[in-house]
């Protein structure tokens, strides 16, 4: 079996090769810990599926002392044949010198047979200095490609790329923090087209990507479901006695169901975060712009997220209307539509009532059965406003796009963004009733098998919808 | 490794909370290895008692069955004691008073009505005595029981009932052998001996045609028919004994095996739907999926080094009016906002794009009698070159000369590895500037 592709991500200190490697290997962690010049060992990522490596990334320091090598080569070197075994003989002679540390370091991988990306910062103005270090990397004869990495704001793309066609087969651009997934898999192909030999691996590496890509967004609105399910069938409990005040136990039992559902929506954010592998983006949670001013039961919350008393109107009609027409289907049409009507105007009727002022009728105190021991029970929820599916779903969506579109080399907090128009304009009509319909019937225990299988079609068709809001640009 | 649908139903629900606190990531590469070691072996992947015992912990997890099993003997224990006292109670006569057969067969329908009520509450997933079950159980059941519960009520109320059909029956047979009965029947409803004949006759309809024995004829019906107001004794008294077999076979048939059936219904009905839970528990899709989807792992999990401890700056003196030499290093260039304030230095160029003999030419050329500044850029951290320049100005020029690092910088965060950089150093003439703002156009070289 011939040995998987490894890559050697090379360059200048400070350019970005670990917040590729970081996008690339979808590790948080190394743009964490990243900090200019930093690395002084190399660290291997390899991608596997099932166990086999497909190809390795291998995150290498900077160059410390490019001049300085390329003069020693330079003395070394008879004639342009023997290029590469000199620099061969250098890493051999330095390799326990703590002056060429790094660069025996990052020559190595390359002369046991790793190919060259060579990471450059394109925000900033080409600059000869760096010549030395594409001479040396060019007497390796090894096959090697040119990134053009934006870490700033600055434009010289062109410089760079009329530069580093000299040195390099193939240059790309590749904005580690904001390139979209397409593009890393586009990267990869082209890291394929290095070497004939290692075109199948990174196809194949492309394709499982692509498909563990769809498999988490599965994953991820299937946990939406299970959280949304949660939220809204979720009911506090307290044992109330006959000299109790029933106004402050419902206060308390209201303020308690209030902060489970926030700690339920964080512990939705987490696992979706988990699932995309951003393990440390939870350290900078309190720097979530969304959670100052944007709590799950503000007003703010509602104006961005929840719907308008006609949609409801509308979107009830067509739940009730679901609904009743199962009855006509039971009456062998004999109902004439009845049933349909019937259910409709019950369902509108029943969200525009519950669909008022958000926050005041999430739900109200409820005396249920005497309790052992003296005392009834005394519980406030499910929810009772439809607003509050809304504007649970639509939060959890915007946190999922942001987690599932957002590069591993991200450092910067999220943020909550949405447009003037409401993501529900993408779904179709009929699904916007199979939406409401779940909303309104969410399964309440787990083996609920046949509500939960709707309430999990409703948000996988909730989301394709809100990616195509997320991605076509406002007018 | 569960066989019962019910056990295999808690096993895997019990595994499913654990791995709730695993990663998907765990879990995702645990079940694949799993699925691929069968796939090499040429087998389908794992069935679900498979696979609880390949990751389980080997335990049953069958406590929130402890409950149901406490509350089945109490029924059983309760229906057997109840069984006994009722037909003590039916068969109890003082005198030449005869047991009424129209009462045996009341009871007989009223215990035939009470197995189908609770087998079609139990199918119809109906609890008429949740509340009550509820509050004798101080825990909650387990979330995988909550939807077995009317099935599981059914079961047990069909096994009490069943210890009540047996004991009751046992009974019988003992009082039949110990005690001489009279049987007898008496209606207030105007009815005849051959239509009262006609009714026990039907009743007898599954056993009349092989033991005939057991089905009273028309002249024992008639001649133990009896009214409370008439004294008179019947014509033969042993003949009153007579209805023992019918009476027998007749519990048996409608009490005691509709009991039995029912009860296997009720076991098998609480078995599919344990099967059918189990289909539908979010776990098992969520498992197939990860037995079907290749494990990718992008390194991922590697450890990251942990982020520098960055020394707290000293004091950051300005560039000294005096400075002999401006060294501007790998083409840092502050165009002209630096070189007024330092009168007359002598500007020089250094790293970067230099050769090493210009580096030589610049330590020559400058003057190392002065303070000298070195120009850097802070968004690109220290360079062994750099390092290697300083030691050999250090070395040409001495230990006193000051040399200050002057850094360009559009913000505070490219400064901390310049401040380690000084402080791994540990030149005392050595100091780090406060930053110069920059624009790009001036970082150009």
């Amino acid at each position: 079996m011939t040995a998987p592709p490894r890559f050697a991500v090379v360059g200048h200190p400070n350019k970005g090769k670990s917040s590729i490697v970081a996008t690339l290997a979808q590790n948080d962690g190394i743009a964490i810990a990243l900090e200019p010049g930093t690395t002084r060992d190399s660290h291997h990522y390899p991608l596997s599926v099932d166990g086999h490596v497909l190809y390795e990334l291998i995150d290498t320091p900077g160059f410390q002392r490019p001049r300085k090598v390329l003069a020693w080569l330079q003395a070394h070197s008879a004639s342009a044949s023997d290029r590469a075994d000199t620099v061969r003989a250098f890493v051999t002679q330095h390799r326990g010198d703590p002056r060429f540390h790094d660069e025996c370091e990052l020559l190595t991988p390359i002369l046991d047979g790793a190919g060259i990306l060579y990471v450059v910062d394109g925000a900033v103005p080409y600059s000869p200095e760096q010549e030395a270090e594409m001479e040396i990397l060019r007497w390796t004869g090894r096959p090697s490609l040119a990134l053009i990495n934006r870490i700033g704001e600055g434009d010289h793309l062109a410089d760079w790329r009329a530069a580093l066609g000299q040195y390099f087969q193939i240059v790309r651009d590749f904005d580690a923090v904001r390139a979209p997934f397409d593009t890393h898999l586009s990267l990869l192909r082209g890291f394929g087209q290095l070497a004939p030999d290692w075109e199948a691996p990174l196809e194949e590496a492309v394709t499982h990507l692509r498909d563990q890509r769809r498999h988490r967004q599965h994953r991820a609105l299937g946990l939406i479901a299970e959280a949304l399910a949660d939220m809204l069938t979720h009911a506090e409990s307290a044992r109330f006695n006959e000299h109790d005040n029933r106004d402050a136990l419902e206060h308390d039992l209201a303020r308690r169901w209030r902060d489970r559902q926030r700690r339920r929506e964080q512990t939705l954010r987490r696992d979706v975060e988990a699932l995309y592998r951003h393990r440390h983006l939870h350290r900078r949670e309190q720097q979530l712009d969304w959670d100052g001013g944007h709590d799950l039961f503000s007003d703010q919350a509602r104006r961005a997220w929840g719907v308008s008393r006609t949609y409801l109107a509308t979107a009830g009609f067509g739940a009730g209307a679901l609904g009743g027409a199962g009855i006509d289907a039971l009456a062998a049409g004999h109902s004439l539509g009845t049933g349909a009507l019937i259910g409709g105007v019950l369902g509108a009727a029943g969200s525009l009532y519950y669909g008022g002022k958000y926050a005041d009728k999430l739900g109200a105190l409820k005396l249920l059965a005497p309790l052992a021991g003296g005392g009834r029970q005394a519980e406030f929820g499910p929810v009772r406003d439809p607003q509050f599916g809304y504007v649970v779903l639509g939060r959890a969506l915007e946190h999922w796009f942001q987690v599932s579109h957002r590069n591993h080399a991200g450092r910067d907090p999220l943020t909550l963004d949405h447009g003037d128009r409401h993501w529900l304009e993408q779904l179709p009509r009929p699904d916007r009733q199979r939406l409401q319909k779940a909303l309104q019937n969410p399964p309440r225990h787990q083996s609920d098998g046949k509500r939960r299988q709707a309430l999990e079609q409703a948000v996988e068709n909730a989301g394709a919808a809100f990616l195509v809001w997320r991605e076509t640009p406002s007018d | 490794m569960s066989s019962s649908p019910l056990r295999l139903l808690l096993d895997f629900d019990a595994q499913y909370r654990r791995d709730r606190d695993q990663t998907p990531a765990f879990l995702h590469r645990r079940d694949r290895r799993l699925a691929l070691v069968r796939e090499q072996a040429g087998a389908t992947p794992p069935s679900l008692a498979e696979w609880l015992h390949a990751v389980g912990d080997g335990r049953h997890h069958t406590a929130p069955l402890r409950h149901w099993r406490r509350l089945n003997g109490g029924l059983v224990l309760a229906g057997g004691v109840l069984g006994v006292l009722t037909m003590l109670g039916l068969l109890y006569v003082t005198g030449p008073a005869r047991i009424n057969v129209t009462l045996f067969l009341a009871l007989v329908l009223v215990q035939l009505l009470l197995a189908v009520l609770t087998a079609g509450q139990s199918l119809a997933g109906w609890r008429p005595w949740g509340a009550l079950l509820d509050r004798s159980d101080p825990d909650q059941p387990a979330p995988a029981l909550r939807p077995l519960q009317p099935q599981l009520a059914g079961r047990a109320a069909q096994a009490g009932g069943l210890a009540f059909a047996i004991t009751a029956l046992l009974t019988l047979l003992a009082q039949i052998l110990v005690r001489d009965l009279a049987f007898g029947w008496s209606t207030t409803l105007q009815t005849s001996a051959p239509a009262y004949h006609g009714l026990v006759n039907a009743l007898a309809w599954p056993w009349r045609g092989w033991l005939p024995a057991a089905v009273p004829d028309l002249d024992l019906v008639a001649q133990s028919r009896y009214f409370r107001l008439q004294n008179g004794q019947p014509a033969d008294p042993a003949l009153l004994g007579g209805w023992w077999p019918f009476l027998v076979m007749t519990w048996l048939c409608y009490v005691v095996l509709p009991r039995l059936v029912l009860l296997m219904l009720a076991q098998a009905h609480l078995r599919h739907r344990a099967r059918r839970l189990l289909r539908d528990h979010p776990g098992v899709a969520a498992l197939r999926e990860r037995f079907a989807t290749p494990w990718v792992d992008s390194g991922d999990e590697t450890p990251a080094g942990a982020p520098l401890a960055t020394p707290s700056p000293g004091p950051a003196p300005e560039p000294p009016a005096d400075t002999g030499t401006l060294i501007r290093w790998a083409g840092a260039d502050d165009r002209d906002r630096l070189r007024p304030r330092l009168g007359e230095a002598r500007v020089l160029d250094a790293g970067g794009a230099a050769s090493l003999e210009q580096d030589r030419d610049t330590l020559n050329r400058a003057d190392g009698g002065r303070p000298v500044v070195i120009l850097v850029r802070a968004w690109e951290p220290p360079t062994g070159d750099l390092a290697d320049f300083l030691d050999d100005a250090r070395a040409h020029w001495g230990a006193a000369t000051p040399i200050l690092l002057q850094p360009l910088a559009t913000d505070d965060r490219g400064l901390a590895p310049w401040q380690r950089f000084v402080a791994r150093r540990q030149d005392p003439a050595l100091q780090l500037c406060p930053p110069l703002p920059a624009d790009q156009e001036a970082a150009a070289p």
